[in-house]
């Protein structure tokens, strides 16, 4: 099944290149939901041929939380602040693709001199993971939105979460699952956040009549 | 004699598949979108009637052009017949052949853009003018990822000749699930798209001249010019589809008729896949294309990357 591990390696960095060029805080989040969706299977595809109850926990938890829960966290919280979904990098679109095309080729060259404990099931989860983390940081640095930037700090995270699920045999379980349960959180304290911001904003602005989302002022 | 006869034949079969199937893909893709959106729709050969009926008619020429504009219907089908030699038709090998044929297979397409351009550019038309600067400017781009996926190909086959990088070759590597082969083929379907002139990147249907490409620059011709020029198109799109579907499945089984008909088959589907990417999809807004096409290229320069790591 080394292939496999292959392919989701490179689907996920070619879907954290797919969130660059997008202009819709929407679409990225569906986009980082397929992303983690397809993570997911990871730790089932590097033991595929005997698969423990640990993996279907690790696997199952992961698919759960983050294409499930966060992505519905992240929804509500933009459909509730009524935010314009465009969003304004501070470098153009087009610059950040060719940008995220440096940055895959740099991970990769930095994983060339990288000798790292414990054995690799695929010669390219570690540059693919490295690349991933790049490109979230990326987005991290190139979107000004606080919502932007919780979103490349998912991507971030998926980029750790295939690393470390190749170093699975060498990390606690409970490791992974402190990480997942804080991402959870951290996405559900942001989304309090960003909607009590937003609340304070607009009541300073217009108290009689808050618009929803989609409705006209 | 028989030496010569042996010679034309592979030639001659290539241009009748061609010739003739190439409006047929057309049909097909018409098909599939009317059926999306709930009609009966033309008749899949509607593209051959269409062409039987410019091909009857006169031309017309403004008084402002010149032989350019004459010459370019002839030079751009020319071009075609030319470059659908270079590309294996499933079992029909490529009757043409050598090492670097690649580099000449995407200079006549430059060639064939090029006379289109000063085609339009020629009638004076500042609509035609428009729609020449973004063929130049939106060809720039995707001829980088078409170069980007031709260098991933030869690397694979490590051959620099068309026919072995898309032919027989290449399976071994599919074998194993080559991920590089994923997004080469990913990319290269964005650059079928772009280069001719299909949905997410220009409809080919509309006649609105702020938004549309390649419609915009054939406004001006017409009659048998007009056949030439869509003749040309539906030749170019079927000849990317070849490459593509000779990419996606390379056809190695030993009978001739079974491997004949997985091309085809093949080729069936990707027109379907086309009508339902058309179908489903909007045309973006021409500064996203710009987008599309370095996605395109990101994903190509990131299957060099993956090639180069695991050779």
């Amino acid at each position: 099944m080394m292939s496999w591990i292959d392919v989701s390696c490179i689907l996920a960095v070619f879907l954290a290149l797919t969130i660059l060029a997008t202009h819709r805080i929407v679409g990225m989040i569906k986009i980082i939901a397929l992303q983690s969706f397809l993570l997911s299977f990871v730790p089932l595809f590097l033991h595929a041929e005997a698969i423990s109850g640990r993996d279907i926990m690790l696997s199952g938890g992961t698919m759960v939380l983050k294409a499930v829960l966060v992505p519905a966290i992240l929804f509500w919280t933009i459909r509730h602040i009524s935010m314009r979904s465009e969003i304004k990098p501070i470098i153009g679109l087009g610059t950040s693709i060719l940008c995220g095309a440096v940055l895959i080729a740099v991970a990769f060259w930095i994983s060339l001199s990288l000798r790292l404990p414990g054995k690799f099931e695929s010669s390219l989860v570690l540059p693919c993971s490295l690349a991933t983390m790049l490109l979230g940081f990326m987005i991290m640095v190139t979107r000004t939105r606080a919502i932007t930037q919780v979103l490349g700090y998912l991507v971030i995270e998926n980029g750790i979460f295939l690393f470390a699920s190749s170093l699975y045999d060498a990390m606690p379980m409970l490791i992974e699952m402190g990480i997942l349960l804080d991402i959870f959180v951290a996405v559900f304290i942001m989304a309090i956040v960003l909607n009590h911001i937003n609340e304070e904003f607009e009541r300073t602005r217009s108290p009689v009549h808050r618009p929803k989302w989609g409705e006209s002022q | 004699m028989s030496s010569v006869l042996s010679m034309a034949f592979p030639i001659l079969s290539h241009w009748l598949i061609v010739c003739f199937l190439s409006p047929l893909f057309l049909g097909v893709i018409a098909k599939v979108k009317a059926f999306f959106s709930g009609k009966v729709g033309p008749s899949v050969f509607q593209p051959y009637f269409d062409l039987a009926k410019l091909f009857r008619k006169k031309c017309v020429y403004s008084s402002t052009v010149t032989w350019i504009f004459r010459a370019a219907p002839v030079v751009i089908l020319a071009v075609m017949l030319v470059l659908a030699l270079l590309v294996p038709f499933g079992r029909f090998k490529a009757p043409v052949q050598f090492s670097g044929d690649i580099l000449l297979a995407v200079y006549l397409l430059a060639l064939g853009r090029f006379f289109m351009i000063l085609a339009a550019l020629d009638t004076g038309s500042s609509f035609e003018g428009m729609g020449a600067s973004r063929e130049a400017y939106f060809s720039c781009l995707s001829e980088l990822a078409m170069f980007m996926n031709f260098i991933t190909l030869a690397l694979l086959a490590k051959s620099i000749s068309l026919s072995q990088m898309v032919g027989a070759h290449i399976p071994m590597t599919w074998g194993g699930l080559e991920p590089a082969l994923l997004l080469v083929v990913a990319s290269f379907f964005i650059v079928l798209l772009a280069e001719n002139c299909r949905i997410p990147v220009d409809d080919p249907e509309t006649h609105l001249e702020l938004t549309m490409i390649h419609e915009v620059m054939i406004l001006d011709h017409s009659g048998v010019d007009l056949a030439y020029m869509l003749y040309a198109a539906a030749m170019k799109l079927f000849i990317f589809s070849g490459l593509l579907v000779s990419i996606i499945i390379p056809v190695r089984t030993g009978d001739h008729w079974t491997d004949m008909a997985i091309f085809f088959g093949a080729m069936l589907g990707l027109a379907v896949l086309i009508g339902i990417v058309e179908s489903t999809m909007a045309r973006l807004r021409l500064n996203r294309v710009r987008l599309l096409l370095l996605i395109s290229f990101a994903l190509a320069f990131f299957g060099l990357i993956v090639t180069l790591w695991r050779a």
